[in-house]
């Protein structure tokens, strides 16, 4: 059981919420665990994020690698001001566009 | 002058301790929330390379970091004692298709830092490298 991630599944979607503040070196590799089993569109929720490092970054990069192979895609969600900066300076944010919980409402219902 | 000194084991969970602390540390010295979150992405760049990549993860090897504040000029400054450097690069890493597609997903640590703070230098020679980061509180009003 992944107790960083914690994963929800409405069809194609897959939501997974990041269960740490700290995105680091410390959670990378829990937080890579969880790219092995990805949907055709999947959602990283940011909302309980309050800090990303190279570290992290680099394993969030699993996620667009795993997804670019496999077609799928890839959105990241209640991403702060500060990280979508961060985002945008290392130009993840195009491999990794940001969604809006909103957005998700047609695949919940 | 005030002056703030942590020495941490070369442990990657060490880090959190140094990040908390120059959190705090900018927050008590006034800057906006903004720029005390490019500093703890800075800080934390920094003392992962020095204890990665400077003291290659020896826990004997401590990672050295003082914080001083000087007037308008708070300046952070990161030791180990490892070998030295050949070089650093602080130049733009991005993400790209070929990073990607070859598995090169790590490296983007001395560019932020160098995005992320006013200033910064590096000094290096075969007994350590020092990393001084500095941050001007021009945004202040005093």
């Amino acid at each position: 059981m992944n107790e960083v991630i914690r994963r929800e599944e409405f069809g194609d979607l897959a939501v997974l919420h990041i269960n740490t503040s700290s995105v680091d070196a410390i959670s990378a590799a829990a937080i890579e665990m969880a790219c092995a089993d990805m949907r055709p569109i999947t959602v990283l929720d940011f909302a309980e994020v309050s800090f990303i490092n190279s570290a992290g970054i680099s394993a969030l990069l699993k996620f667009v690698v795993g997804a670019r192979k496999a077609g799928f895609k890839l959105f990241a969600m209640n991403v702060s001001p500060h990280h979508q900066k961060i985002f945008k300076m290392v130009e993840m944010s195009r491999f990794m566009p940001s969604i809006e919980e909103r957005d998700l409402t047609a695949f919940r219902s | 002058m005030d002056r703030v000194e942590l020495s941490i084991p070369s442990q990657v969970r060490f880090e959190r301790v140094v990040r908390a602390s120059a959190a705090e540390i900018a927050r008590a010295c006034g800057f906006s929330n903004e720029r005390v979150e490019d500093l703890k992405l800075a800080v934390s760049e920094a003392v992962t390379n020095a204890i990665e990549h400077g003291n290659r993860l020896s826990v004997e090897k401590l990672v050295d970091v003082v914080f001083m504040l000087d007037g308008e000029t708070l300046e952070i400054r990161i030791s180990d004692q490892g070998a030295g450097l050949e070089r650093v690069d602080f130049s733009r890493k991005l993400v790209d298709e070929h990073n990607l597609d070859t598995g090169h997903l790590r490296g983007f640590g001395m560019y932020l830092i160098h995005a992320l703070v006013d200033d910064c230098e590096v000094s290096s020679s075969p007994t350590g490298t020092v990393l001084t980061l500095r941050l001007y509180r021009k945004d202040i009003a005093l």
